[in-house]
């Protein structure tokens, strides 16, 4: 079941990653780590999307997406 | 045909023709569908037809020599796209259009529009009409691109994606970069500052925009 919080995640494409860990390196909260078939969010409440994995992936593997709204007043 | 008119009518650019013409439009026109990444037309192929949206949205771009993207705009239900190079001698088409959702559109080829423009007047007003409006679009682009810092022209994008009310799309740093001309790294910063000095608030997939007026000094900064 795939629950607000895992949709709530960077997206890794392991077709594009080429496994060069920098998404690991750069992660400012170990969220990520390398596993044999690529890397992968293991501790997902600890990922707080600041998206740079997605900004230091030299493939453009991860993707963090956004809606851009109005804050309530 | 009369499922096609139908669905013509709904079409701002139709919306004003009388029965006959949308009866005669509604012959030549050939319904297509496409799925979500497919390319529907190639920037520099022969343009062979003109394109009126019925249902899905599309990504219509252009790509530099260095290969960077250039976003023209993104079209939805009751958009066209692929009319100008009709009309002009050298005939190849403008821009690559890309489906970003299920699409479902309608192909007037050039020799068809041709023959429809010079037997109706109010189809020629029509498309009169949809080119100025977009030769507007394109002015207020080139005036962004040289006039406007990259975080003027940010702040003018999240302004105009959070004043269109629902949620329609979802964009990538990279997207961003691209619809506004710049790179994702440019976006980022941009957002930081933004971020760092109240104007807006970075949350799990969201960006939520905070102060408007404040924005709207970046703009014309």
């Amino acid at each position: 079941m795939v629950t607000m919080k895992d949709w709530a995640l960077p997206e890794i494409d392991l077709e594009r990653c080429d496994r060069c860990g920098a998404c690991v390196e750069r992660c400012p909260t170990a969220a990520v780590e390398m596993r044999p078939e690529g890397p992968a969010i293991v501790r997902p409440d600890d990922c707080t999307y600041c998206a740079l994995c997605d900004a230091v992936c030299p493939q453009e593997a991860i993707t963090c997406t956004y809606e851009i709204v109005w804050g309530e007043t | 045909m009369e499922t096609t008119v139908r669905a013509l009518r709904r079409i701002p650019f139709f919306a004003g023709l009388s029965d006959e013409t949308l009866a005669r439009v509604a012959n030549t026109a050939i319904r297509r569908a496409f799925v979500p990444d497919e390319t529907i037309i190639f920037e520099g192929a022969p343009c062979q037809a003109a394109y009126f949206i019925v249902e899905g949205q599309v990504r219509v771009y252009r790509l530099s020599l260095a290969g960077r993207e250039q976003v023209l705009a993104n079209l939805g239900p009751g958009r066209i796209f692929n009319m100008v190079p009709l009309f002009q001698a050298r005939g190849v088409n403008h821009a690559t259009v890309q489906a970003l959702a299920p699409v479902t559109l309608y192909a007037i080829t050039s020799d068809d529009l041709h023959q429809l423009v010079g037997r109706c007047p109010d189809l020629a007003l029509a498309l009169l009409r949809d080119l100025a409006t977009r030769l507007d679009h394109l002015t207020n682009l080139v005036e962004d691109l040289s006039l406007r810092t990259v975080r003027g022209r940010l702040a003018r994008f999240l302004l105009e994606r959070a004043e269109e009310g629902q949620i329609t799309q979802r964009w990538t740093q990279e997207e961003v970069a691209a619809h506004l001309g710049t790179v994702r790294d440019m976006v980022g910063r941009g957002l930081r500052a933004f971020a760092d000095a109240g104007l807006v608030r970075l949350d799990r997939q969201r960006i939520v925009l905070l102060d408007r007026k404040g924005l709207e000094d970046q703009v014309h900064r």
